[in-house]
């Protein structure tokens, strides 16, 4: 069958069975839109406001599905758009290709209008990237790319195709009849790096360490929803009798309504955590790359207790702390493993221990103004209104970290967070992308009224395609997350923290066509709220709140991941 | 706390697909994880589809660990060794330009001669000699020509093969 190079992006894209895709178009793309116009019926293009939010809504489709998230770009400016988002992808190991026009072959090279070298700069922050300078590798580069993505550890993967690949015309070899070994080195094609088993010897040093443990402390990261590993989280958990804390990128990878969850842990975890990394006498970290702002100081995390780390990627082990056994591999085979093997135990004490830490030390925050909203009310409201089924997206600041503290996620998938890169700016492309994986559920974005900003155009994305998408802005009027660092650090010098933005929200979402709501009170909250997310259309609501709630816990910087302050006061 | 050994300088067979740009990517992991590259020697070997590049590294044994899983972790990486020293033939190339008068020149062809080095070029006012040797060798013998006036050195960066 000959096809154009354009026509064969698509034919690839429906055998990697991907029915969505966001992007911009623009010169270097002509041919790819094109072909997506022919292809409408079976590929269903999303035009953001901006490339960025095309590259942030494949990233939330990604992380809200578990499949490989796909967006388009122009060459130079449509392709350097791109950047911020694939970086957050790349941060978090979100599988996603980014397809990318770039100028004419015969251009390249020569500074030529709208020309960018994106493989060489997206070099640090891909898994991979392509540039096809030949029609016959452009089939399987797309094929790769796929696998690429998500083979190990997930990552996004960048193919940019010169105009005129796209519009060759070429015999188009459907998959299925894959290339073999020496066609695929005769394509330079990069071979497959399946990750190693696990071995044997390992798995019985493990089960030793557990059963020895009294005091087991279960602790797991985005791996863990990488992997799938939920159900194999919980029977471990329940098998070895042991409390469980997630990072920021393992929200709802464990029931938080679960007796055994403890809440985060490190620079915004819980008290009950932090105390459990005390005195534990194990440390089990699954899926999880120890990032400074879990542990903290690197130096005094869990000094006096071994610990297992189990990582799909061998380069996380010893990188940021030393660890006693390192079982290299995918989680959830790891811990079918363990599950099959290990003993029923009860931990009576050390539960009890844990529950008693959790009665005393609970997340609360105390009103400021006797007749405002604070986020724990909003939070605690969101979680009735949803019976806590909502996919919450956020993007970066306090209001993340009191969607992460006080949402009680019940499911993987469920949390759409912007966690390594801590990209402003993230959220509304990324529910976007949700919602449009997840047409069924309700989506809530959280904004800060910082992040609101950088991204706000997109609402007119929400608007021209319908997309049901609730966009929450909790306005303090400043940037909070940063104003409490200048609180704590720099003696209340509030350098360009405090926005005081004459927005007008309501109006900004009605002259985008989205309707808006306001809550100013907290009697308003509920009522206001409840109208909010009844509607089947994308909605904005502004909740306004004091501009000096705090996020606690929190570990001041240099300190031990142990000992959290708990007021500012 | 992260046990550091002392650090010295390991020498690492990379072996990659031959394609434009692994070069690139090798340096520009090296560059953001902040390893220190002391030399990077980079060819096409017996398979015209690969190439081999050998890389220097300082640091410890922890950095350098490091460095070999995140360099096995590139698409195009097929696979990293950390040669042992002791079990592989270590070598590299100098070029050296040294500036020669009639009061110098038979000390310069006596040093040279002690080496085993080659003397390619002599004009009226300087010459140049090659060595190749192990990097320490090729360091004491730069020392030697030190108190003579080095003009210029063109150092191959350090070669090894497995025995």
């Amino acid at each position: 069958m000959k096809l154009t190079g354009a026509q064969i992006i698509m034919e690839c894209l429906l055998e990697q069975r991907v029915d969505t895709v966001f992007g911009y178009p623009g010169g270097a793309v002509l041919n790819i839109y094109d072909a997506l116009y022919e292809y409408s019926d079976r590929i269903n293009h999303i035009c953001t406001a901006h490339e960025q939010a095309a590259a942030h809504a494949a990233d939330g489709y990604a992380r809200s599905s578990g499949k490989t998230g796909v967006c388009i770009a122009t060459s130079g400016p449509g392709a350097t758009n791109l950047v911020t988002g694939i970086a957050t992808a790349y941060m978090d190991s979100i599988p996603m290709v980014a397809i990318t026009g770039n100028v004419n072959l015969n251009l390249l090279g020569l500074d030529s209008f709208q020309e960018v070298d994106i493989t060489g700069v997206t070099m640090p922050i891909t898994k991979h990237n392509f540039i096809v300078k030949k029609i016959e590798y452009l089939a399987d580069t797309i094929r790769q790319a796929f696998r690429i993505a998500q083979e190990g550890r997930k990552g996004p993967v960048l193919i940019d195709v010169p105009k005129d690949i796209t519009g060759q015309v070429y015999e188009f070899t459907p998959a299925g009849k894959a290339p073999d070994a020496a066609q695929q080195e005769a394509m330079h094609l990069p071979v497959s790096k399946k990750p190693a088993e696990v071995k044997a010897a390992k798995i019985e040093r493990a089960l030793e360490l557990i059963e020895r443990s009294e005091r087991p402390f279960v602790y797991t990261g985005g791996g863990l929803l990488a992997a799938e590993a939920s159900q194999e989280l919980k029977t471990l958990a329940e098998t070895i009798d042991a409390p469980v804390a997630c990072s920021l990128m393992c929200q709802g990878g464990f029931d938080q309504a679960d007796d055994r969850y403890m809440g985060m842990l490190g620079m915004h975890g819980t008290k009950t955590s932090a105390q459990a990394l005390k005195h534990c006498d194990l440390f089990l970290a699954v899926g999880t790359r120890f990032s400074d702002r879990v542990i903290c100081n690197a130096d005094l995390f869990a000094r006096h207790c071994p610990i297992i780390q189990i990582d799909i990627d061998p380069a996380e082990f010893n990188k940021n702390i030393d660890v006693t056994l390192k079982l290299s591999g995918d989680a959830k085979q790891i811990l079918s493993l363990l599950n099959g093997k290990l003993k029923p135990r009860e931990h009576r004490e050390w539960m009890a221990q844990i529950r008693e830490w959790k009665r005393e030390y609970p997340l609360r925050q105390e009103a400021i103004d006797p007749n405002g909203v604070t986020p724990q009310m909003l939070f605690d409201a969101l979680n009735d209104l949803t019976k806590g089924e909502a996919i919450i997206a956020t993007e970066v600041g306090q209001h993340q970290m009191w969607a992460a503290q006080f949402y009680q996620f019940r499911h993987p998938r469920q949390f759409i967070s912007s966690g390594g890169l801590g990209t402003m700016g993230f959220g509304l492309g990324a529910a976007m992308g949700a919602q449009v994986a997840n047409p069924d559920k309700k989506v809530i974005n959280i904004a800060g009224d910082g992040s609101f900003h950088m991204n706000c155009s997109e609402l007119s994305t929400l608007a021209k395609y319908q997309i049901p998408v609730v966009e929450l802005v909790v306005d303090n009027s400043v940037l909070g997350m940063v104003r409490q660092w200048q609180k704590l650090f720099y003696d209340n010098r509030f350098s360009q923290t405090t926005q005081d933005k004459k927005t007008d929200y309501v109006k900004l979402a009605q002259a985008f066509g989205v309707k808006a709501f306001e809550i100013s009170t907290k009697e308003e909250l509920l009522p206001v709220l409840k109208e909010a997310l009844s509607l089947q259309e994308p909605v904005l609501a502004v909740c306004h709140i004091d501009r000096d709630f705090n996020v606690l816990p929190m570990v001041p910087a240099g300190a031990s991941a142990e000992e959290p302050i708990l007021n500012m006061d | 706390m992260m046990n550091h050994t002392e650090e010295k300088d390991y020498i690492l067979s990379v072996l990659a697909q031959n394609h434009a740009g692994v070069l690139l990517r090798i340096a520009g992991l090296f560059s953001r994880r902040c390893y220190n590259i002391k030399s990077i020697v980079a060819a096409q070997t017996e398979d015209e589809n690969r190439s081999r590049i050998l890389i220097v590294v300082q640091g410890d044994d922890r950095i350098v660990r490091q460095v070999d899983k995140q360099l096995s972790k590139l698409i195009e990486i097929e696979q990293v060794t950390v040669l042992n020293e002791n079990k592989a033939v270590v070598r590299e190339h100098l070029l050296i330009k040294l500036e020669r008068s009639d009061a110098t020149s038979d000390q310069l062809v006596a040093i040279a001669n002690v080496f085993h080095a080659n003397i390619l070029n002599v004009s009226v006012t300087d010459m140049i000699v090659e060595l190749t040797g192990t990097p320490s060798r090729l360091d004491s013998f730069v020392e030697c020509c030190k108190p003579y006036h080095i003009i210029k050195i063109l150092r191959t960066g350090t070669m090894a093969m497995e025995l």
